[in-house]
């Protein structure tokens, strides 16, 4: 009986320190670290809300928001780089929760559509301005000016008073 | 009583608009004066008739009349006095009726004023004036109609209509009033009683100057009369526009608690867009009156701007884009892009018409490179490109992607920060350099002689920045250079005056005055450009050196940031206001150097009545010359509040830009005062504008 009693504790002991060896190892294995809220916001800064566009991620006021910006800790916590957790939110949400599309053919239609468009304006300038210096004052044609629209009345007074003038002169 | 008196008044508005373009294109077809006036006429009568209008349904809002749906939809019995009167725009059919109101007040004006010396534009002002009104109105009065009512109908349903349908009765005025919705949080502010009217006046503002160059292309008179008849209309929408999109920048600021100013929201970048235009047209209609050239451009600019103007009104009122902004949607989308394409296209029509004709050719040519009017040229070009910028950024990308590529895409702060800033820079050295040069022709050591003494000034300003706050060898030269656009201005100025000064005997400040009433137009530019330049380094300088950081406090515990301390002291929650939030409050002491500088009481407001977004945080900050200190309540420990949760910023130099309103305020108003010349001395370019060139 006393030996029994002798095995079964030796293997509660036994399994007692089985336990707490690979209990001591999970805790080991455990990636997590504490996330401060500076780091949170400064990974929610890059991100706009799902759902009310154009908000980002760490001003919304929602309780969506709040859920995903704990996603964000959370995701940190695991150890991912601020770059894997957006690149995890642009995973699931597209490239609307960003600023600028992560796709490589939405990028740089974001980002070069401008400059092209703005090189294309500089061109016409460029060349605009290249034909004026070519061409000159001489060259150019005088614009068909318009007499600067006077009062009507007045334009009535002035003709009545030129009218008056010349048959003056003709009868002196 | 009051919804039909201003039902019958907008619509009888709108007949008046419509008679009133009809008749003035027929009197102009068949050449009849007595049509003319009655044309006129009719226009003149659509202003009091809008005043009647708006007067109808601002007694409505301060009556509490809630059988009229949007005074229930926009106040409640708990609204203060202040309110109801800011939320005549405060929801969609609201704005929309003050908008044609402001319309009908800027058609009068101009009518009434340029009537006599004006007469040959008179009859298509009159015209394009009262079709954009007329389709307004239509807007108001078959879409978003703000004097419907609610009526119960026999079946109990509820129906809306101006007058009562067959069997109707107005439902109960307690049940009214108990059940209505209220203002929307983030429009009660004070910002607001003066936002929008400012941000509809520019919008609106435009519509003289635009009236006046369709007026100059269908008639033929395609001399500078237009630009001379509209150029302090120009400038008051200008100025409006400008002081709207500031002060839109404050709101953001006091209401929506991110921290910021400018967030490059679609709807911000709506209004900012219309600007970029203006601000162009303003410098290069100078280069038409003085040297009789880009006719087009200009014409181009200020159609371009009234285009913007409805693109952006149809593009942030339909729900095509979607913002913190966009509380005012409705089925107006369709027909408001239908007029903004009919609009447009008629303009661009018009205008290709007398292009093709060779009636808008220039009178000169540009010579040197350096001369005022290339630079100005460039400076409209870099205008035009910023442009482009923020609208693909706003509505290309977005519009594209999701038509053509079957994706949706947000370009946000990150895009319009990687792409506006060279163009801002090249627009500030431009602003610095282009007042030096001289028109016609400058070299490059005249120009870099005239920029020596302005160059060190500059500098001062650089070394003023350093002592404040560490600041990279990049930033300090981006500063000098935004510098260099003011200290310019102020080194002109100084430079006048001395001359006055010692040549005349006068005492400083009669030389001062004197040289100011003098060339009001160009020293009130000069007043604008230290105000754009005080915006700038006040924007970069909020932008770069921004810090931030977020942390949770006991009762008495403490966080440290830039220099400064915050003690979270205790908490005050539950607090009713008298419209009817709750206030959650936080009571924090700011310190530095181990003295107390202020208290603040960053709060969380709820209201419990409102639909949707019914929580505001509202910011307190600590302000001085340096920066803000801006602390946000982000959270706290429910019913002890032992704990709370603060987000703290430090804006470094913000306020420049909400100071540098004021000077942008007084140079236009200086601009904008009329000239005491003589019309011959408009003509002859002033000596001291050749500065570069006396110089030599």
């Amino acid at each position: 009986m006393k030996s029994l009693l002798r095995i079964c504790l030796s293997l509660i002991l036994i399994a007692l320190a089985l336990s707490a060896i690979s209990l001591s190892a999970y805790a080991q294995e455990d990636p997590r670290r504490p996330v401060t809220d500076d780091e949170v916001n400064a990974v929610s800064k890059k991100l706009y809300c799902p759902v009310c566009e154009n908000i980002t991620l760490d001003a919304c006021g929602t309780l969506a928001c709040a859920q995903w910006r704990e996603e964000v800790r959370l995701l940190l916590s695991e150890g991912k780089t601020p770059e894997q957790v957006i690149a995890n939110f642009v995973a699931r949400f597209g490239d609307r929760v960003v600023g600028t599309p992560v796709d490589p053919t939405l990028r740089a239609l974001a980002l070069l559509t401008p400059w092209l468009l703005s090189a294309l304006v500089l061109l016409g300038t460029g060349v605009l301005f290249f034909r004026w210096r070519r061409e000159g004052v001489s060259d150019v044609p005088k614009a068909k000016t318009v007499q600067p629209s006077a009062p009507a009345p007045r334009r009535t007074y002035e003709d009545y008073r030129a009218r008056l003038e010349a048959d003056l002169a003709a009868r002196r | 009583m009051l919804a039909e008196v201003g039902f019958i008044a907008t619509f009888l508005a709108f007949g008046a608009a419509l008679y009133a373009a009809v008749m003035a294109f027929y009197s102009v077809r068949q050449r009849d004066e007595r049509r003319l006036l009655s044309a006129r006429n009719a226009a003149l009568a659509t202003a009091p008739l809008m005043l009647v209008s708006l007067g109808a349904l601002l007694s409505a809002l301060l009556t509490e009349q809630y059988q009229i749906a949007y005074v229930w939809n926009v106040t409640d019995p708990n609204t203060p006095t202040f309110y109801r009167i800011t939320a005549l725009w405060g929801a969609q059919a609201g704005s929309l009726l003050f908008w044609s109101g402001l319309m009908s007040a800027f058609a009068f004006g101009a009518i009434a004023l340029n009537w006599q010396a004006q007469r040959r534009l008179m009859p298509y002002v009159i015209a394009y004036t009262m079709l954009v009104l007329a389709a307004f109105l239509a807007l108001s009065l078959f879409f978003e109609n703000p004097f419907e009512r609610y009526w119960i109908m026999p079946d109990d349903s509820v129906a809306k209509g101006v007058f009562a349908l067959g069997g109707a009765v107005p439902p109960s005025a307690v049940r009214l009033a108990e059940t209505a919705n209220g203002l929307n949080p983030l429009l009660r502010h004070f910002g607001m009683i003066v936002h929008p009217p400012l941000l509809y006046m520019g919008f609106v503002g435009f519509i003289i100057p635009f009236a006046f160059a369709m007026a100059a292309l269908a008639s033929g008179d395609l001399s500078s009369n237009w630009i001379k008849a509209t150029r302090r209309w120009t400038l008051l929408a200008w100025l409006s526009l400008s002081l709207g999109l500031v002060l839109g920048g404050r709101w953001a600021y006091d209401v929506l608690g991110w921290g910021g100013w400018w967030g490059w929201d679609p709807v911000e970048n709506a209004a900012f867009l219309p600007w970029l235009l203006s601000t162009a047209f303003l410098h290069s209609v100078m280069i038409q009156e003085k040297r009789g050239m880009l006719k087009v451009w200009n014409m181009f600019l200020i159609l371009g701007t009234f285009s913007a103007v409805i693109f952006g009104t149809f593009a942030t009122r339909s729900g095509l884009v979607d913002s913190v902004h966009s509380f005012a949607r409705s089925a107006i989308g369709f027909p408001l892009f239908f007029f903004w394409f009919a609009i447009t296209a008629m303009s661009v029509g018009l205008l290709l018409w007398r292009w093709r004709r060779g009636e808008l050719r220039d009178e000169r040519r540009l010579h040197g490179w350096l001369s005022r009017e290339t630079l100005f040229v460039l400076n409209n070009v870099i205008f035009v490109m910023l442009f482009i910028a923020i609208f693909w950024g706003s509505f290309g990308a977005p519009i594209f992607s999701e038509l053509f590529m079957g994706t949706t895409i947000t370009l946000g702060k990150d895009y319009f920060l990687q792409v506006t800033p060279p163009l801002f820079l090249a627009l500030f050295i431009l602003m610095g350099v282009a007042p030096l040069s001289a028109w016609g022709a400058t070299t490059l050591l005249r120009l870099g002689k005239a920029l020596i003494a302005p160059s060190l000034l500059a500098a001062l300003v650089v070394l003023s920045l350093a002592l404040l706050q560490p600041t990279e060898p990049l930033v300090l030269l981006i500063y000098g250079l935004i510098a260099l656009s003011g200290t310019v201005a102020l080194w002109e100025t100084a430079r006048g005056a001395a001359a006055r000064h010692k040549r005349l005997g006068e005492n400083w400040y009669t030389a001062f005055t004197a040289l100011i009433a003098r060339n009001r137009r160009r020293y009130g530019g000069y007043l604008i450009h230290l105000s754009i330049a005080l915006l700038g380094i006040g924007a970069l300088g909020s932008e770069l050196y921004q810090q931030e950081t977020q942390r949770t406090l006991a009762v008495g515990q403490s966080l440290e940031l830039g220099g400064y301390v915050m003690r979270y002291d205790g908490f005050l929650g539950g607090q009713i206001a008298e419209d009817g939030r709750i206030m959650d409050i936080a009571q924090v002491t700011v310190l530095r150097d181990g003295r107390e500088v202020a208290r603040l009481r960053p709060r969380r407001d709820f209201y419990p009545n409102a639909e949707g977004m019914n929580t505001m945080t509202i910011p307190s900050a600590h302000s001085t010359l340096e920066g803000d200190f801006y602390v946000l309540l982000v959270d706290w420990e429910p019913i002890s509040a032992q704990n709370a949760t603060f987000k703290v910023f430090i804006n470094p130099l913000i306020n420049l830009i909400w100071w540098s309103s004021l000077l942008l305020i007084l140079g236009t108003l200086i601009g904008m005062y009329p000239e005491r010349r003589v019309a011959l001395a408009t003509a002859t370019v002033e000596p001291s504008s050749q500065l570069a060139g006396a110089k030599a």
